[in-house]
């Protein structure tokens, strides 16, 4: 975990250290609302309006253009000072304009988009969804702001860190069925997501079949036919309390835990701290692996 | 007929789902769960499937079918309005948001119903309230109270639902109407209200067909119509809080099953509110197989897709016949 640290935190500063990227502007994108946006020139002011997307501009360097973030956008440490402009649903679009941002960052389900261009401000949709999208998402911020080799720097150390997991777990000897519970209704998470990803990665069999998608609302039943050996996501009095839960393996030998608060925002944060929220999956999936 | 129904559904339910067991496992299972107390075996596998989830959510979809129904029967009787149902008056408004208090709160399931009920009976209360026109409550008054503080109601749960986002998804899970995790513990919750609420209804039967001929006439006949207004009402919060309490809000049951049974077989009360019982469980199981064997997902999602149109074909029918 230092270890890991401390790399990030060099990367960071390698980061900070190199000059602007090789992009040239004017520069043309689509984004992930599938409009085609041209930059005149880099990006100074820039608001954030998700907390990945936050999270990827400092990790690539870009920290300082920052002039708003949204309401859950909390790390790291220094944007929580920056002004906040409200969440994905309520965003507070008057303090958005009044910031005077030359670029808004905005996922591609909010309405952000049409009173902010309206406004004559340049928005951009980035939201990465899947595994693989945490990289090339990274990679296309960084031609954004101007912070290619970084990008390439972070995306380099992030596949890194995350194979230096999956090779100890990969060959765990034995590796538990899991259950990862994402919300108590319960909806799971399906293998091909990027958190279902990182539970392989761990060293865990995913019981939701790749079929049922990749945020799927479960039948109870179904996790009580495919028994698995660790449950994620419910403690162990609340998994006990279900119908007919107090009979699965995982309840039985006490492998059920609520993950704890930090790992939980990890895990639900596609963005440059993948390979964190990796680890410590792992260390709950195989503890032994991690002595 | 539809006790014949009722069953139907009951077996369906119990023997269907996302996990295919074969019939003869189904009947071992629930066997082996009968005998349980007796033999004190531990069940495993399937035979939890069938008796731990499916047979008590068949039973919990069959009480609140039941209870919703019924309720809205005897408000289309008491009110004589084809329209009533019990989310008229806020009850199944004021259920939800002392329900959505509890759990965005984070409180113990148990006290789902309890606070569920507390607000149900205060919604019924201010309605009363503001309907009031000396000691009548006019039908017409009380329907538009009814209708305002249920908004309001509703309005509350949403700001409510947006608060406490990190359980936005059980909430809304909730307000679309959701019978999973229902478990023997919920039934047996939920049936001393179901049992008290409904059984006050049925009872209530013939004084409600007499009100059918005008409140004067009720009135001459020797029905004390304001006080069997609030009865009902408070038997009818009573059923519906409970129902409401653990699998949220249901839509159009209460609404479309009374009309099917007078349909059918007719409107007098003595009928009407048994037979809605039979046919509001029953549809509600069905409803429910459904949700849970398709990407629909949730009982109450089901119900109002189904519900909604069936709903428009029997009036289109009526006004034709």
């Amino acid at each position: 975990m230092k270890a890991l640290l401390t790399l990030s935190i060099s990367v960071m500063t390698l980061a900070a250290a190199g000059a602007a990227g090789a992009t040239s502007y004017p520069l043309t994108l689509t984004d992930d609302l599938g409009r085609t946006v041209t930059l005149r020139a880099e990006p100074q002011r820039i608001v954030s309006l998700l907390p990945s997307d936050t999270e990827t501009l400092c990790a690539i360097g870009a920290c300082s253009k920052l002039v708003g973030v949204d309401d859950y956008s909390d790390y790291p440490q220094q944007v929580t000072k920056l002004p906040k402009v409200g969440g994905l649903y309520d965003p507070k679009i008057e303090a958005i304009v009044a910031l005077r941002p030359d670029l808004v960052l905005v996922s591609k389900y909010g309405k952000l988009e049409g009173p902010l261009s309206q406004a004559g401000i340049t928005v951009i949709a980035v939201n990465p969804e899947t595994y693989e999208e945490v990289f090339t998402k990274t990679l296309t911020l960084g031609r954004i702001v101007g912070r290619e080799t970084q990008a390439k720097n972070l995306v380099t150390q992030m596949r890194r860190d995350i194979a230096r997991v999956e090779i100890l777990t990969k060959n765990a000897v034995r590796k538990p069925t899991a259950y990862l519970e994402i919300d108590p209704t319960p909806y799971s998470v399906g293998p091909n997501s990027f958190m279902g990803v990182l539970l392989t990665k761990a060293g865990a069999r995913n019981i939701i079949p790749a079929s049922m998608g990749d945020f799927p609302k479960v039948d109870p039943e179904f996790i009580v036919k495919a028994n698995p050996q660790l449950i994620l996501g419910v403690d162990r009095k609340t998994a006990a309390a279900r119908p007919g839960w107090s009979t699965l393996a995982a309840v039985k030998s006490g492998q059920t835990l609520d993950l704890p608060g930090d790992l939980g925002q990890l895990l639900s944060r596609p963005g440059p701290r993948l390979p964190q929220a990796l680890l410590g999956l792992a260390k709950i999936v195989h503890p032994e692996l991690f002595k | 007929m539809l006790v014949a129904l009722l069953l139907l559904a009951v077996v369906l339910g119990t023997g269907l789902g996302s996990v295919t067991i074969a019939p003869g496992e189904v009947l071992g299972a629930l066997w082996c769960g009968l005998s349980r107390p007796l033999t004190g075996a531990e069940l495993a596998g399937n035979d939890v499937i069938v008796w731990q989830i499916r047979l008590p959510r068949v039973m919990m979809g069959v009480l609140v079918g039941a209870s919703l129904s019924v309720c809205g029967g005897a408000f289309q009787g008491v009110f004589r309005n084809p329209l009533a149902d019990p989310y008229l008056l806020g009850v199944a408004s004021g259920s939800a948001l002392g329900a959505t208090v509890a759990i965005v709160a984070g409180w113990p399931r148990a006290l789902i119903p309890v606070t569920a009920l507390l607000m149900a009976l205060a919604a019924v209360a201010i309605t009363l309230a503001l309907a009031r026109e000396g000691r009548r409550f006019p039908p017409t008054r009380l329907i538009l109270a009814g209708v305002v503080v249920g908004s309001v109601l509703s309005a509350a749960t949403t700001a409510l639902i947006l608060r406490g986002e990190d359980r936005a998804r059980q909430v809304l899970a909730y307000t679309l109407g959701d019978l999973g995790f229902s478990g023997w513990h919920d039934v047996l919750t939920v049936l001393p209200y179901a049992t008290l609420g409904c059984g006050a209804l049925l009872l209530l039967a013939r004084a409600l067909d007499t009100l059918q001929l005008g409140d004067l006439t009720a009135r001459s006949l020797g029905v004390p119509v304001e006080r069997l207004r609030l009865i009902v009402v408070l038997a009818a919060s009573v059923a519906t809080a409970g129902a409401v309490a653990y699998v949220g809000v249901i839509g159009f049951v209460g609404l479309i099953v009374p009309h099917m049974v007078r349909l059918a077989f007719g409107a007098g009360h003595r009928t009407l509110l048994p037979l809605s019982a039979l046919l509001g469980g029953s549809l509600l199981v069905f409803a429910d197989l459904l949700a849970r064997t398709t990407p629909l997902s949730q009982v109450g999602i089901v119900t109002t897709l189904l519900g909604g149109p069936f709903f428009l074909w029997l009036l289109r029918r009526e006004r034709g016949a």
